[in-house]
């Protein structure tokens, strides 16, 4: 019987290819849908195989390796994620893709992802790694060179890391798969805890080897999970795009990320590391390092998202923040922060998804995307409105939305792990967050609407669609965040947050989300009927307001539209003279420079110099012992 | 949930009492601001008098259906923070959520008032909305090392248990790492409850109440409100943190009275800052005793 999970995996790439191919308008829409549903299906259908324990596997030989996927407990929660935002994506691009070549590399991007998540062994992980990087390039490429370009310099230097990564395991282990590499880990992970005891034993990896795998892994997965100081490429390349298909991209690419570092690093050698790394102050050294990054990530993202002027800029850089609170969440080297990290990968891939179809919608209509020419959408798009309030209130993390569940969790995992130097950083992040949704809020859906936005029309139906559903998810997993939490205690075989549906309960804490949504309802309507009683109210223009009786007519747009938090960026001038993005970009001018100084000088198309370089080369070579 | 009568009226009671003290404590502050600077000032119930002259009067605008849903969800969102505490002897729903939450519960009121304000197409409006969320960003960071200091102090999120650990143990301030963390969450304090140095948001001399500018009648009424009720919960919160909770009203009472002075004293010697300079304040001296209160409680 065939197993399903090469449907999974294949069906949106052929999907993608055939539309490509035909590239009809209506034929290819059709076509990609169907690609996408099919994924999600199949998961949907073997949830009560995953959810017993049990794992459907699919494998055939390419050449001399073997690939091997397996849709088991672990790989079933990520790829359904993926799924459901290549689902979303899909529905978004019916509206926003205008060619074949769209849906072919964001199809292509969904077979690769899935094949991240469920690949058992190196060699189809790396194979598929590389897809999901090629297509995805290919997304950026076509809307920016220089965005592509240095999101592709970057992948490469992570594809290099994982390569490197990649030898130096098959070079000491001789194995490529991934149970067999793991059992090879935990039992060398034991000798070397005999090993500190003072027992002699022979080890197959050495301190300096797990060094260089770790840094060469977290570079690898940092890169694509835009983890500071590596996050450059992120804000380009996210915003140089289709914005549906950066549902996707942020939402599910920069996920593979996240589950390399939690796969590879944590659940295949993290014993290990942990013995030959040994711990700081009480917490394991990797994961300290981790968490510090993910700290670092969450500031300096959000305090650069807060200082955008562009919308698409600003969630970019949302997105990276918002991948840093996962990476802290696994650093804290808790069972609680683990589960918090995997509810986050969700709440944020269902909200950031959902907040980037708004941004599709809006784009599509306005065709604008700087701030300044926004404003007073609100009553042209009001059910795309609505939705992105959905998103800013489970983004800002308001209670009860999913992104308050998950940012609950971590919290209370950051703080209990005694990390109160990164547990302070979320809150700075998330006070962060506060402002940059609002920011997005005021710009573009209040205030006095530009003339040239008037005939505006509501997003288009697939998109209303898309949206929908990651609106009901983001309010679903927020009331019962016991539903996630319940799968996720799966993932350890043991109750690690207890409760029911409604309730989470952690060893210190507690938090009932059905509870809390009952009591802000009846909040609001005590406060509603305060407002019933009084006198009813007489509906006036936006731009009839309190002047200091100094009317003004419309042709003044009174709304803040640029440097809205200017006093922000005088307060930090000092930091904001240095720069990632600069230094990279320097870095590569210099380096094109010194080539281009080498170009110059060597290759002067004089005969002469070329025979003396022939004649230094041999030189060389006979006193080496060549010749 | 099972449906329980006495619950329901401690409920409706608390309501009450706390909507009816926020009013008097923002008649003190009036009040004892007053009397700092030489005057008579208002009587107690003032601020009361005024809503209830608001909440009646025969007309008011609108700008739209956000414009009034801000400040009813505010209002909602104040009241909801306020039950998730455990007041004196009444635990209400404090067993259902815990510091975390309510930390986040007293946030939400302010994203209502901006959602309401920027709905209108005022441009104080606008700049209130623009620095209260600078405050807060400014704030936010030796507000959570404050927190993150009494949870690693007493080992639990759970403010019953928090409340229960220091009758039994002694006050946080008797601590002296907690008394650091105190000093931290006082000088937050301030701008949580929006009176001076950090009045940014509102600073009636430059921006007209900036985000409640556009306000009068009924929504204004409810914005009263919203501002009694958290006034009342923020005390109340600051109590059960730092200053043992209590066993009863009265107790609860006196310690909110004494930290709602100590906040109007500084009020009334300090003049606003402009909102680069809180930012480089706060992040400065608050933020460094912060830091060593939280490695003194590790």
């Amino acid at each position: 019987m065939i197993s399903g999970v090469p449907i999974i995996l294949f069906a949106p790439i052929v999907a993608g290819i055939i539309a490509w191919v035909l590239d009809v308008r209506g034929v290819r829409e059709i076509l990609g849908l169907v690609g996408a549903v099919i994924p999600v299906a199949y998961l949907i259908k073997m949830y009560p195989t995953v959810a017993g324990g049990g794992s459907v596997t699919y494998g055939f030989t390419l050449g001399s390796f073997s690939m091997n996927f397996a849709v088991n407990t672990m790989t079933w929660y990520f790829a359904i994620i993926g799924a459901v935002l290549g689902l979303a994506m899909a529905l978004g691009m019916v509206s926003t893709a205008k060619s074949g070549y769209n849906w072919l590399f964001a199809l292509m991007s969904f077979t690769a992802v899935l094949g991240v998540f469920t690949a058992q062994d190196f060699v189809s992980f790396f194979l598929f790694w590389e897809l999901m990087t090629f297509a995805s390039f290919m997304m950026v490429l076509k809307y920016n060179r220089h965005a592509s370009l240095k999101y592709f310099i970057l992948s490469v230097i992570g594809a290099y890391s994982m390569l490197l990564a990649i030898a130096l395991i098959y070079a000491r282990t001789g194995a490529l798969d991934f149970a067999t590499i793991s059992k090879m880990f935990a039992h060398d992970a034991q000798l070397t805890g005999l090993s500190t005891m003072g027992y002699k034993t022979t080890l197959i990896f050495s301190r300096t080897d797990m060094i260089l795998l770790f840094t060469f892994f977290l570079t690898a997965f940092g890169v694509k999970a835009a983890a500071f100081p590596l996050h450059v490429w992120a804000p380009d390349a996210y915003s140089e795009t289709d914005p549906s298909y950066t549902t996707f991209f942020s939402g599910a690419l920069s996920k593979a990320g996240v589950y390399g570092i939690f796969y590879v690093l944590l659940m295949m050698m993290g014993a290990k590391l942990y013995f030959s790394l040994g711990t700081f102050h009480g917490h394991p050294l990797f994961l300290y390092i981790l968490a510090w990054i993910g700290a670092v990530t969450v500031v300096v993202a959000s305090f650069l998202a807060v200082l955008q002027e562009d919308l698409r800029k600003l969630l970019a850089y949302s997105s990276v923040g918002q991948v840093g609170y996962i990476l802290l969440a696994i650093g804290t080297g808790t069972a609680l922060g683990f589960s918090g990290a995997l509810f986050h990968v969700l709440s944020h891939a269902i909200f950031k998804g959902l907040f980037w179809l708004v941004t599709a919608a809006v784009i599509l209509r306005t065709g604008k995307t700087k701030f300044e020419d926004f404003g007073g959408l609100a009553e042209k798009m009001p059910i795309t409105f609505a939705m992105g309030l959905v998103a800013v209130l489970s983004l800002a993390g308001i209670p009860p939305m999913a992104g308050f569940a998950s940012k609950w969790l971590i919290y209370e995992a950051a703080i209990g792990a005694h990390m109160p130097l990164v547990a302070g950083a979320i809150f700075l992040g998330s006070a962060l967050a506060f402002a940059y949704v609002v920011r997005f809020l005021y710009s573009l859906w209040f205030g006095q609407r530009p003339s040239n936005l008037d005939d505006v029309k509501e997003a288009p139906v697939p998109l209303l669609v898309g949206m929908g559903i990651l609106g009901i998810l983001n309010i679903v997993f927020g009331i019962a965040p016991g539903l996630v939490v319940e799968y996720i205690n799966k993932l350890f075989g043991r109750p690690v947050i207890t409760g029911n549906y409604y309730k989470l309960i952690t060893p210190t804490g507690t938090y009932n989300a059905l509870s809390v949504t009952l009591v802000l309802i009846v909040g609001i309507v005590i406060a509603g009927l305060l407002y019933v009683y009084g006198a009813n109210a007489r509906k006036v223009t936006v731009t009839d307001t309190y002047q200091s009786g100094n009317p003004v007519t419309e042709d003044y747009n009174l709304s803040i539209r640029r440097n809205f938090y200017r006093p922000l960026a005088e307060a930090l001038d000092f930091w904001l003279k240095y720069s990632w993005d600069r230094f990279y970009e320097r870095l590569g001018r210099l380096l094109e420079d010194f080539a281009d100084v080498l170009r110059k000088s060597f290759y002067n198309g004089n005969v002469q110099s070329y025979s003396w370089y022939l004649a230094i080369i041999l030189l060389i070579l006979a006193l080496w012992g060549v010749l | 949930m099972n449906f329980d009568v006495k619950l329901v009226l401690e409920v409706i009671g608390m309501l009450l009492y706390a909507t009816f003290m926020g009013f008097i404590f923002m008649g003190i502050e009036r009040k004892v601001m007053a009397r700092i600077q030489r005057r008579v000032g208002p009587p107690l119930y003032q601020p009361l008098i005024d809503t209830l002259k608001l909440l009646g009067k025969r007309s008011s605008v609108t700008h739209g259906f956000v414009y009034d849903f801000g400040p009813i969800f505010a209002l909602g969102a104040s009241i909801t923070a306020l039950l998730f505490l455990p007041l004196a002897n009444f635990q209400l729903f404090s067993n259902n959520a815990d510091l975390i939450v309510v930390a986040y519960l007293l946030e939400v009121p302010m994203l209502g008032i901006m959602l309401g304000a920027m709905s209108s197409g005022n441009p104080y409006s606008a700049l209130g909305v623009q620095r209260g969320l600078l405050t807060m960003v400014a704030m936010q960071l030796p507000y959570g090392l404050a927190i993150i200091a009494i949870v690693q102090h007493w080992g639990t999120f759970k403010l019953g248990e928090i409340v229960a650990l220091q009758q039994v143990q002694g006050w946080s301030i008797l601590v002296p790492a907690l008394l650091l963390a105190m000093i931290v969450f006082d000088i937050v304090f301030q701008a949580m409850i929006g009176l001076e140095p950090f009045d940014i948001i509102t600073a009636p001399a430059e921006i007209s109440m900036g985000p409640m500018v556009e306000y009068g009648g009924k929504q204004a009424a409810i914005l009263f409100t919203q501002h009694a009720v958290q006034l009342f919960a923020e005390t109340a919160f600051f109590a059960i943190l730092f200053l043992g909770g209590a066993s009863n009203l009265l107790e609860l009472l006196i310690k909110q009275i004494a930290v709602l002075f100590v906040a109007i004293f500084v009020a009334s010697i300090y003049p606003r800052f402009t909102i680069d300079q809180a930012a480089k304040f706060f992040w400065k001296w608050p933020t460094i005793i912060g830091i060593i209160a939280v490695l003194l409680t590790v």
